[in-house]
């Protein structure tokens, strides 16, 4: 109420949903490490898109990196390897891959909406993530052709 | 126990039966029982004349005043308490904050039917993702329905929703996507916005429908 900040100690707890946020960060290792599987098979103007969504991806593992660490939680690194849900041979099947690793990280993201405070800060950036991994994913379904091209609830389980 | 209460000699007599029950507000029951005392009223107006010197004499040991009026408290304010902890702990004052984003999505499901309609002949491309669009807000409204009906079940019984007038498509299939692309960059927005104000269930709810009107405002632009 006073304008004066809010001591540390006062902070409650569970103020960054630090489980989801890592959930989030594993999503973000899996989406970049997807990305260069895919960028090995498209090309044209599918690879500046495929560019455009490493580079979102990498800046939000950077920033989830951040907070987590700023709560005092240690990031969960990426695996050193991951399991595709199908081998990716061609190019359908390397947009199948993206497609996957954005609802993946949607779901992830929808996931710290949920969990996070009603404040702006946190929630207002997992809503632009999860807003993100969806308009990607729609890119990429309009890309492959595959219909329907959008889904009602994204990141929804 | 009557040996140790000296105040309770005094205050059985008539006048001050009056100041201790009849001010505090309390209810008949909270009288004491009759005793032999009662009838004595000249020992009682005899005492009732120390009540100049109320502190001296109210100051040894819980008082019966005070007993009764905690317990008349307790009483009065204990359903309450039980009745705040019993509420649900999210149930919206006034109008609820979804019925917004009900109607909307039905007036835009409304609206990307009409279009689609419309650009069948014209546009095949539009009328598809018209149609897309179309079933995502309608699905958004049936849910958005659902949630309205689950957390208050008499408003929505009541038919407390005036029905959505169907919107015009304009004939011009350009002026038509913009304002169905206005239409949904709108949505997005008050979704959006109302993300950061709800509780969890229905940030995340909303939070999805942000998504998916920013994901069509995407494929329309």
């Amino acid at each position: 109420m006073s304008g004066r900040p809010m001591p540390v100690d006062a902070v409650p707890v569970d103020a960054v949903p630090v489980n989801a946020l890592q959930g989030a960060l594993a999503a973000e290792h899996g989406a970049i490490w997807a990305y260069g599987v895919v960028a090995a098979f498209v090309s044209g103007r599918l690879g500046a898109q495929l560019a455009q969504a490493t580079s979102a991806h990498q800046a939000q593992r950077d920033a989830t990196e951040r907070v987590l660490i700023d709560a005092g939680a240690l990031p969960v690194p990426p695996e050193p390897g991951y399991l595709t849900p199908e081998p990716v041979t061609d190019a359908a099947s390397a947009l199948r891959l993206a497609i996957t690793a954005e609802t993946d990280a949607a779901a992830a993201w929808r996931s710290v909406v949920e969990r996070s405070p009603a404040d702006p800060d946190l929630r207002g950036a997992a809503l632009e993530a999860l807003t993100g991994a969806a308009v990607r994913a729609t890119r990429w379904r309009a890309s492959a052709g595959t219909s329907p091209v959008t889904v009602p609830f994204p990141g929804a389980p | 126990m009557r040996s140790e209460c000296p105040p309770r000699t005094w205050r059985c007599g008539r006048g001050t039966h009056q100041h201790g029950v009849v001010r505090s507000g309390l209810p008949r029951v909270s009288r004491h029982r009759a005793s032999p005392r009662r009838v004595d009223h000249g020992a009682g107006l005899q005492r009732t004349r120390a009540l100049a010197r109320w502190s001296a004499v109210s100051a040894d040991g819980p008082h019966r005043r005070r007993v009764l009026a905690a317990g008349a408290t307790l009483l009065l304010a204990g359903p309450v308490a039980l009745t705040g902890c019993a509420v649900p702990i999210f149930v919206p004052q006034g109008p609820d904050p979804l019925e917004s984003p009900a109607r909307r999505a039905e007036a835009d499901a409304a609206l990307a039917a009409a279009v689609a309609q419309l650009a069948a002949q014209g546009d095949p491309v539009l009328a598809a993702t018209a149609r897309a669009l179309a079933a995502d807000r309608m699905t958004h409204a049936a849910t958005l329905r659902a949630e309205l009906r689950r957390v208050r079940p008499r408003r929505s019984s009541a038919g407390g929703f005036p029905p959505v007038a169907p919107p015009k498509a304009d004939p011009d299939l350009a002026t038509a996507r913009g304002a169905l692309t206005q239409a949904v960059r709108a949505a997005h927005e008050e979704a959006a916005g109302l993300v950061m104000t709800l509780p969890g269930y229905r940030a995340a709810l909303l939070a999805s429908i942000a998504a998916c009107c920013a994901s069509h405002a995407a494929l329309l632009s």
